[in-house]
């Protein structure tokens, strides 16, 4: 009997099991999939074609020497691709499929518009904390001349604060051995390109329009997307990697210091010369011209982390013999600084005599217009007609126009990548009117306020640069200075384009 | 619904892949198991670089395919990966999981993962955002990706259109990864290089579920056979036990 | 002297000797390792990662055991079946060892399956399209069936005679039902592969690898039932002759025969003969398993070298470890990429507590139940002196008086 009771039982069980099991299957009762607790942007709700304002986000390769994003912080609202296709004409402009590599031109302005900073750039500031620390090394830094009206923002200040003896006291209290000033190189620079310029002018016209070198960022633009006009980009380096060339050179020489214990640190308003000073180029027997720069962001995290309060430290002079500075040297922070410079200096090389009144406050050059035009007289060169861009967009739109029309009208062309010059760079304070240009303008008048507060407003007159010349380079364009005042390119159009 | 992946337009900014973790709320700071471009249990998505022979770079999105004869769906003795009628994802429905990982070693493209460290672990794929698709929406991936590599649709809609650039473009080559492997799936991807280049998998067009299929089929009439040649013979047996009982007791 | 002690405890005999002592000590540190695991997740207890999901546990204990446990079935459609009524002696003996070994595989599954209070899950929500879910039902109706079929055995000795008769009269219908199942998991679990054709190594994924488990199970039965046999004589001094063991290996040989001969088939049909002679790590570990896993036990079994204990041996063995090479290779070898997986300690302390626990099961079982021989088995004498473990023992016992 037990033995029926037990089979039907057991029957029982397997067949009620299965049945539990048929009615699970057919009411479809499986409980929740893992997907869809979480948030994506609003804008991004609806079908994945369906044409929306902003979509994802730039492409930044690991490699990427100037900036790296945390994926973490990014909400993919789409403001690095404004930036970078709209404001810089980088990203949408170069073919797809991708041939060696994704365009970026290391500018940093999808860091100024990331609204989370989920997009930083590449920092350095713990290699710089560890030279430092380290006794053995010489540790020297300049400062560009856009982040002496830009740092005071980090410190609370108003936007356009000049701090400039202020960050030289907040140098030296963090440790460093020597501060100079990259507005003396500026003004180095304005020697080695007003010459250049004049002897385009007069006898090599093949390089006229002479195109400015002193902006990273344009510079890669030009080898990415205008190869053809790399013969007229001034051999120039630009005043970071010059000041560099010349502490490990002429100033090593003159306090007997061996250039590899020297470790060159930069100031700057910018991402872009991070790869600037890891370009290959930039390097003289074996010695890096730079071998760490800090943005001005950076510079500040930094401050704070070793606890020097801007406001409070005291001020401090740059350090002599590369830390005067002139006017002409100050300006290069903002848009058509250069060309105000350079216009300045090589009317004394053509003229003997100091610019007139006009020329020191020049108008036309300044301001946030988007190409601005402008022709100086200069007697025994005539009339030399000058356009002043920035922002990359705009200076596509130049280009493609000379392009078209085969020639072009000016003969010096002053190009920054990011609006509104280095003032405006991918390195600078983040304030919450980053892409408007108000605090743009501020920084910008602050600069010219620093112009006409400089005792001699031409580079030529830089004692400290006359002093360069005679006791190291001998004159502009000398075979010296071309080898460590000069570089090459690097034509990156193969890159991108078939 | 499908999604049709042109490798030409991707420029690896990894869009999908954030919006993939926002939206399934994905660890964004678990350490790599297997590697940083490898799918793992907080990885559904991920582009990988590839370099090719004439030396150009290409970024593919890795994910899970949504077979049209899902291997992993097959293999689940539980019914905790379905592939959904209406949607056509393939979804894992973790109450029902009862972890043997079958699904792991199931998938021609190893794709599904395991939540090696957690207490009561669970497989981790891609869902398609199946919760998603129901109200009509892109998967997340889809919508967020800003060069038009991805694209979603109808598969056979996606299909003519993927016939159609190929057609058009000479640089594409002639191969719809995805329209045939296995059997076919939810995900397509046409490309101007040639696909095993690119790190994807060389499959044979026959569902892996087919064999499966096959056996199973023969099982029932198997175990049936075998079983009544078993009490056939039993019988028989015990005939001969009877038979020789009686022989013996009539001696 | 005896040099074991043995407890009477209850009417039940609990015999203590230093190897026993041994084994409960790694049950007793499996029980712990088994806790932490449960607790903890695998992380903690084993080497898994997503490139070789299906580690020690499954490839071990439940593939290997399966098919260990596999003597059962073989013997028992010999015995029931054809009649051969001179293997019955060994027929209950590989009955325990089948029941024990489906126990513990029950228990290595259980360890292995991530979210184990589900296990009961494919008992409602039917994956009627999986294969695992038919070796799921299959091991479990089967191993009730073993549990009555054994119970015949247990009843003999306690419980109602009554019972016992019950058992006795449907035992005929459990037989029948209890080859049909083991017949269809063996071949399953072959199946489970099928699907994963598109990863494994070409070499070892083919249409028959259903038949492949079977045949492969039937002969590793009935080497295993040679192995646990001569080692059943070490430790109880039981002795089957040996001509009846010849004849029942040689039952598996002629199986392997055909084995070999569909392998060889295969490699022509999918032309394969290149892979196999390619020089990889995959195509070295296919050439040792067919050539010390079939190749050369048909040729021992065959010869006078059969005739020999030794010689019978050897080819029980290297069956045995055969078998279990194609196991780990089917699981790890063909499947391998790039990642290296061992074993971590964890995995090797639950296998060998499983094992140990199904030793002293077994010791306890054929001490107290008609079994070996088809009667009680006594342990053997162990020369004292040469054991610490005896030692501690006797101390323990003067302390008591």
């Amino acid at each position: 009997m037990s033995n029926n009771l037990s089979r039907r039982k057991f029957l029982k069980v397997v067949a009620g099991s299965g049945l539990v099991g048929f009615g699970a299957m057919v009411t479809g009762c499986k409980g929740d999939s893992p997907d869809g607790r979480g948030w994506i942007p609003d804008q991004y709700q609806g079908k994945g074609d369906f044409p929306v304002n902003l979509k994802g986000r730039v492409a930044i390769a690991a490699s990427n020497p100037s900036i790296e994003r945390d994926d973490e912080k990014c909400i993919l609202c789409g403001q690095c691709i404004e930036a970078c296709q709209n404001v810089m004409a980088v990203y949408g402009n170069y073919p797809l499929p991708l041939k060696m590599e994704v365009a970026c031109v290391n500018c940093g302005q999808c860091a100024m518009w990331c609204p989370s900073g989920a997009i930083t750039e590449k920092r350095s500031i713990r290699e710089v904390a560890a030279a430092l620390d380290d006794e053995s090394k010489f540790v020297v830094v300049q400062t560009a001349p856009a982040t002496k009206v830009s740092l005071g923002e980090e410190f609370g200040m108003e936007p356009g604060s000049i701090v400039n003896e202020k960050q030289v006291g907040a140098l030296k209290a963090l440790g460093f051995d020597a501060v100079f000033d990259t507005c003396f190189s500026a003004d180095l620079t304005i020697m080695e390109e007003a010459s250049e310029f004049v002897h385009r002018l007069t006898s090599a016209k093949d390089e006229i329009p002479h195109l400015t070198s002193c902006c990273p960022g344009w510079v890669k633009y030009c080898e990415y997307f205008y190869p053809e006009l790399m013969h007229n980009l001034s051999t120039c380096k630009s005043p970071q990697s010059m000041l560099g060339a010349v502490i490990k050179s002429y100033y090593a020489q003159k306090n007997n210091l061996k250039p590899e214990n020297i470790v060159s640190v930069s100031i700057m308003p910018c991402t872009a010369k991070k790869f600037e000073a890891a370009r290959g180029e930039m390097e003289v027997d074996g010695q890096r011209d730079t071998d760490l720069v800090l943005t001005t962001r950076e510079l500040a995290v930094l401050l704070k982390h070793r606890g020097i309060d801007l406001n409070t430290v005291p001020d401090a002079q740059y350090d002599s013999i590369l830390g005067e500075s002139t006017g002409a040297g100050r300006i290069f922070g903002a848009t058509g600084g250069v060309t105000e410079a350079a216009v300045r200096t090589a009317y004394f090389m053509v003229t003997g005599s100091n610019p007139p009144a006009a020329l020191l406050n020049w108008q036309p050059v300044r301001g946030l217009t988007a190409v601005k035009e402008a022709a100086a007289d200069i007697p025994g060169a005539g009339t030399v007609n000058i356009a002043v861009c920035h922002g990359l967009k705009n200076a596509r739109e130049l280009l493609d126009g000379i392009k078209k029309q085969g020639s072009s009208k000016w003969q010096f062309i002053e190009f920054m990548a990011c609006p509104g010059g280095c003032i405006g760079g991918g390195g600078q304070p983040k304030s919450t009117v980053a892409a408007q240009p108000e605090a743009r303008l501020k920084r910008i008048a602050a600069i010219y306020r620093e112009d006409v507060n400089a005792p001699k407003r031409c580079s030529h007159e830089n004692s400290e640069i006359q002093a360069v010349y005679k006791e190291f380079f001998g004159s502009p364009l000398s075979k010296k200075a071309e080898k460590y005042l000069h570089t090459t390119y690097t034509n990156r159009h193969d890159r991108l384009f078939d | 619904m499908a999604v049709l992946v042109d490798i030409t337009k991707c420029i690896g900014c990894e869009s999908c892949s954030v919006a993939c973790k926002l939206y399934n709320e994905l660890d964004f700071k678990s350490k790599p198991r297997n590697g940083a471009d490898e799918l793992d249990d907080n990885r559904w998505t991920v582009i990988q670089q590839h370099t090719t022979r004439k030396e150009r770079i290409r970024f593919v999105k890795k994910q899970c395919l949504h077979c049209k004869e899902p291997a992993c769906a097959s293999a689940c003795f539980s019914k905790a990966i379905q592939k959904d009628e209406k949607t056509g994802a393939v979804v894992y429905y973790p109450d029902l999981c009862v972890g043997c990982r079958y699904c792991l070693v199931a998938c021609p493209y190893a794709i599904p993962k395991y939540q090696w460290d957690k207490q009561f672990p669970q497989v981790a794929k891609c869902q398609m955002c199946e919760s998603r698709l129901e109200h009509g929406d892109a998967p997340a991936c889809v919508s967020a990706c800003p060069t038009g590599a991805l694209t979603s649709g109808s598969r056979d809609e996606l299909l003519a259109k993927a016939h159609q650039i190929i057609a058009s473009d000479s640089r594409y080559v002639n191969h719809i990864y995805g329209e045939h492997e296995v059997g076919g799936a939810e995900w397509l991807y046409i490309s101007d290089v040639p696909f095993e280049e690119l790190g994807f998998k060389q499959v044979s067009d026959t569902p892996v579920t087919q064999y499966t299929k096959n056996y199973l089929s023969k099982v029932p009439g198997m175990a049936a056979a075998w079983a009544l040649f078993l009490a056939g013979l039993t019988y028989y047996n015990h005939r001969c036990d009877k038979n020789k009982k009686s022989d013996d007791d009539k001696k | 002297m005896k040099a074991y002690k043995c407890f009477r405890i209850l009417g039940w005999d609990f015999t203590i000797t230093p190897t026993r002592f041994v084994l409960t000590g790694l049950v007793l540190l499996m029980a712990a390792t088994v806790v932490l695991r449960l607790l903890t997740g695998f992380q903690y207890v084993t080497n898994l990662t997503d490139e070789t999901p299906w580690g020690m546990w499954i490839a071990f204990d439940v593939m290997c055991g399966v098919a260990l446990a596999g003597g059962g079935y073989s013997t028992a459609l010999l015995v029931s079946m054809f009649r051969y009524e001179k293997y019955a002696v060994v027929a209950r003996g590989a009955l325990l060892t089948s029941l024990l070994g489906y126990i513990l595989v029950m228990a290595g599954l259980f360890l292995d399956i991530g979210q184990w209070f589900n296990f009961w899950r494919p008992f409602v929500s039917w994956g009627y399209t999986s294969v695992l879910f038919e070796v799921f039902w299959c091991v479990s109706i089967y191993t009730t069936i073993l549990s009555i079929e054994f119970f015949e055995i247990i009843t003999e000795r306690v419980l109602t005679k009554q019972l016992h008769r019950y058992i006795v009269r449907i035992l005929p219908v459990l037989v029948v039902i209890g080859l049909v199942f083991p017949v269809m998991h063996q071949s399953s679990l072959g199946g489970l592969f099928l699907i994963m054709k598109e990863r494994m190594f070409p070499l070892w994924w083919s249409e028959f690898l259903p038949l492949y488990f079977l045949m492969s199970s039937f002969f590793i039965g009935s080497a295993m039932v040679a192995v646990e046999t001569s080692l059943a004589k070490t430790a109880y001094g039981h002795e089957i002759p040996h001509h009846i063991m010849v004849e029942l290996t040689r039952v598996g040989g002629r199986i392997m025969i055909i084995y070999l001969l569909m392998k060889i088939y295969d490699l022509f049909t999918m032309d394969q003969w290149g892979y196999v002679f390619q020089g990889s790590l995959q195509s070295n570990m296919y050439c040792a398993e067919m050539l010390f896993g079939i190749i050369i036990p048909i040729m021992i079994i065959f010869s006078p070298l059969a005739r020999s204990k030794t010689g019978l041996l050897t080819y029980a063995w290297l069956t045995v470890l055969g078998v279990i090479f194609n196991r780990l290779n089917c699981v790890f070898t063909s499947m391998y990429e790039s990642g290296a997986y061992f074993p971590g300690i964890g995995e090797f302390i639950v296998s060998m507590g499983l094992i140990s626990l199904g030793v002293l099961i077994y010791c306890f079982l054929v001490e107290n139940f008609n079994i070996i021989g088809n009667e009680r088995a006594v342990q053997i004498k162990i020369d004292k002196d040469k054991d610490i473990k005896n030692l501690i023992w006797a101390l323990l016992k003067r302390k008591k008086r």
